[in-house]
């Protein structure tokens, strides 16, 4: 077949996470997202690839499959392009089938999937240098010979990366040979069966596994996987990640809370009193300082995710939770997105990209509003602080016991959620949960570093987009209209969002809820967190951030605020889809809008109903 | 400056501020429609015998042509892009 004349059409297929969007990027020059997780890519995507030998291909990416036997809307993408059955999208001419040269054993399992298809194709052996790194020995002519179609190393990562593959392109483009068919291509036998036999086959002639990583997956898997012993070791785990992320990190709040002080009051000192002045220290610097605040536990929390995703352990921790996230309606999988969610939910919706089943994904995006993001603690701490005594029962704080129950009722309410969302679609399927159990091995300090990089810029963004958008015009709402000059009332009762705090009570009133709280409610919309310097200001009381609002509040609530009224604010706090971001996030996730109303609606109506039992009760019990 | 042409001025740039951020707000949460919006806006700026800086004006509110698969990579920078 001669191709000389013609824009040959390539398109990179293989498992999630081999790093195909990476290699796209290089050999296209293009700047499509890549990450180290899988499901970056749900859609295929297209480019423009020129070789050294001066031709130039079509080149896709598509999305991530473990298999052509599509579980996903996404691998359904894959299989019908591989095969030409994708509408109004031309068969590719030649399939790159990248395999991840450190976890051959599932990778190539999926290149002889690809294999049997018949088209011409290419191995890209992608990672080969963290391969070599590991001391996996691969015998490039040995699997060639075997898989009867060109092998070449690939890095994607580095500049000269994919010059093995654009060479091999060269050489074929002119003459396009589908592979021998072989005996495991045979429709009749038994595909899985087959498929495993020979890729043990490939291991056992082409690749050669370090002994003592063996020997060490081995014994760590035998206690790691063990159903009793590896799940306690992951409740030590997740206990200590918890602790380091509200210990660790307050050191560094505390020095992002006295810059933005600072700033504020320097920048206070040198402008002239007016509305002005207000904007920039009481909104910008405070709204913006009040969320920048959490940064550290953001990166905490994502520095011991990164560490556990490089040391291979999460994948882990996702196969042992997997039965018992299944009966509530969850996936194994779901417990990397619903651990995210405990820093804030909009990194936990974007981690469920991961969860190939559609189904499982929208549960998991559903309940992951409901984990206590790191936004809620001081709504927590300034409630508990005024009502709950600092008291001991045994050897444990009471204060910090009510804090515990607050997570935990945030946890059983997911899986409750999730459950009774399982019930209503009648879903009796099980799916499997199929995961990459990869090596062990010790986190390298760059990738982590890269990581928390990437994460961070993500956050700083938001805060100086969307966030600083939304605190502007939250100040607008809180100060204008101004009081008129014979106003008995603080100012803000005669603002646009006073007039709507007093408007709210009709229907937050049979919840304890005062006019007060109504208010706080809404920049709560923008971040929760808000909502404790609003009470302050809400109160007329001079607090210049979250921390100091705490204190100068504690003693106004508590002597203003039933404990009822307390405990039914701390349930809704719970449950209250109080986050227009994480709103806007299930929208794009899910690209629907009724997901959204339903996951608005749901929140609300289980926020609403909790906080009037609790507060009905609370009133019948004498709390009232 | 006087302190009353010292506080229209800090209502000027407050009322930049608050326009700047609603609009932002509007084209994060419904770019769909704030694209209808500036092809509506940039529309009538664009015909032929309008003055060249009105046209010009028109053309800067005009959003860009969408992307084609070539150009939109869904990386999420946009907003707009496909969910990847």
């Amino acid at each position: 077949m001669s191709t000389a004349s013609q824009t040959l059409r390539l398109a990179l297929v293989g498992n999630p996470n081999c790093g195909k969007t990476a290699l796209f990027n290089l050999l296209t020059g293009s700047r499509q997202k890549v990450a180290n997780y899988a499901g970056v890519t749900v859609e295929r995507k297209e480019g423009r690839l020129h070789t050294p030998g001066g031709r130039q291909f079509a080149l896709l990416d598509l999305p991530g499959a473990y298999s052509l036997q599509a579980a996903s809307l996404d691998e359904a993408v894959t299989r019908d392009v591989c095969r030409g059955f994708y509408p109004g999208e031309p068969a590719p001419d030649l399939l790159v089938c990248v395999v991840d040269a450190t976890n051959l054993r599932l990778h190539l399992r999926f290149a002889l999937e690809v294999r049997a298809l018949g088209k011409p194709m290419v191995v890209a052996l992608n990672m080969m240098d963290a391969a070599r790194r590991r001391g996996i020995g691969i015998d490039l002519q040995a699997l060639q010979r075997e898989l009867g179609v060109p092998v070449v190393e690939t890095v994607a990562v580095r500049r000269d990366g994919g010059k093995a593959l654009l060479a091999q392109l060269d050489a074929m483009a002119d003459h396009l040979h589908p592979p021998a068919p072989r005996d495991a291509d045979d429709p009749h036998s038994d595909m899985h069966v087959e498929l495993h036999a020979e890729t043990r086959r490939l291991l056992a002639l082409a690749v050669t596994m370090p002994t003592r990583t063996a020997r060490v997956d081995d014994a760590l898997d035998r206690w790691l996987l063990h159903p009793v012993v590896g799940l306690l070791t992951l409740a030590v785990v997740m206990f200590l990640i918890f602790q380091a992320v509200y210990a660790w990190a307050g050191p560094l709040m505390d020095g992002i809370e006295a810059g933005t002080g600072w700033l504020g009051d320097a920048l206070g000192a040198r402008m002239p009193e007016g509305p002005l002045k207000s904007l920039m220290v009481d909104g910008i610097i405070a709204g913006l300082g009040g969320v920048i605040i959490f940064l550290p536990q953001i990166l905490i929390l994502f520095a011991f995710i990164l560490v556990l995703e490089e040391s291979g352990y999460l994948p882990r921790a996702a196969f042992l939770l997997d039965r018992m996230m299944a009966a509530a309606g969850l996936s194994g999988r779901s417990f990397i997105p619903l651990l995210s969610s405990f820093a804030c939910a909009i990194p936990g919706i974007m981690a469920t990209r991961s969860i190939q089943d559609p189904r499982d994904r929208l549960a998991t995006i559903m309940v992951a509003p409901l984990m206590t993001c790191s936004a809620r603690l001081p709504v927590y701490a300034l409630l508990i602080g005024a009502f709950v005594p600092d008291e001991k029962i045994g050897i444990f704080n009471q204060q910090g016991l009510v804090l515990f129950g607050l997570y935990a009722a945030a946890i059983v309410s997911a899986l409750m959620v999730s459950w009774v969302m399982k019930k209503w679609r009648r879903d009796k399927s099980e799916h499997a949960l199929m995961l990459e159990l990869p090596s062990y091995r010790i986190p390298h300090p760059r990738d982590v570093l890269i990581g928390l990089w990437e994460r961070g810029m993500i956050f700083l963004k938001r805060v100086g987009g969307i966030i600083l958008a939304l605190t502007i015009l939250l100040w607008f709402l809180l100060t204008f209209p101004g009081a008129p000059p014979d106003a008995v009332g603080p100012a803000i009762d005669y603002s646009f969002a006073g007039r709507i705090g007093h408007a709210m009570t009709a229907v937050f009133a049979p919840l304890g809820f005062n006019w007060q709280i109504c208010i706080a409610l809404i920049p709560g919309l923008a971040a929760r967190e808000v909502a404790v310097s609003s009470l302050a200001t809400i109160y007329a009381l001079s607090a210049a951030d979250d921390d100091a609002a705490i204190q100068a509040l504690t003693p106004v609530i508590s002597d203003g605020w039933s404990l009822a009224t307390a405990l039914s604010l701390l349930v809704w706090f719970i449950y209250a889809p109080m986050c227009i971001s994480t709103l806007a996030t299930i929208k794009r996730e899910t690209n629907s809008w009724k997901q959204m109303g339903f996951a608005a609606f749901y929140l609300f109506g289980l926020a609403y109903i909790a906080s009037l039992v609790t507060y009905q009760v609370a009133v019948a019990l004498g709390a009232g | 400056m006087s302190p009353q042409l010292s506080l229209t001025l800090q209502y000027i740039l407050i009322a930049l501020a608050v326009a700047v951020s609603a609009w932002v707000v509007f084209r994060k949460q419904a770019p769909n429609a704030a694209r209808s919006l500036r092809i509506a806006l940039a529309l009538p700026l664009l015909r032929e015998h309008r003055p060249a800086w009105l046209r010009a004006f028109g053309k800067r509110i005009a959003p860009a042509p969408k992307a084609s698969a070539d150009g939109c990579g869904g990386c999420n920078n946009c907003e707009t892009g496909p969910s990847s």
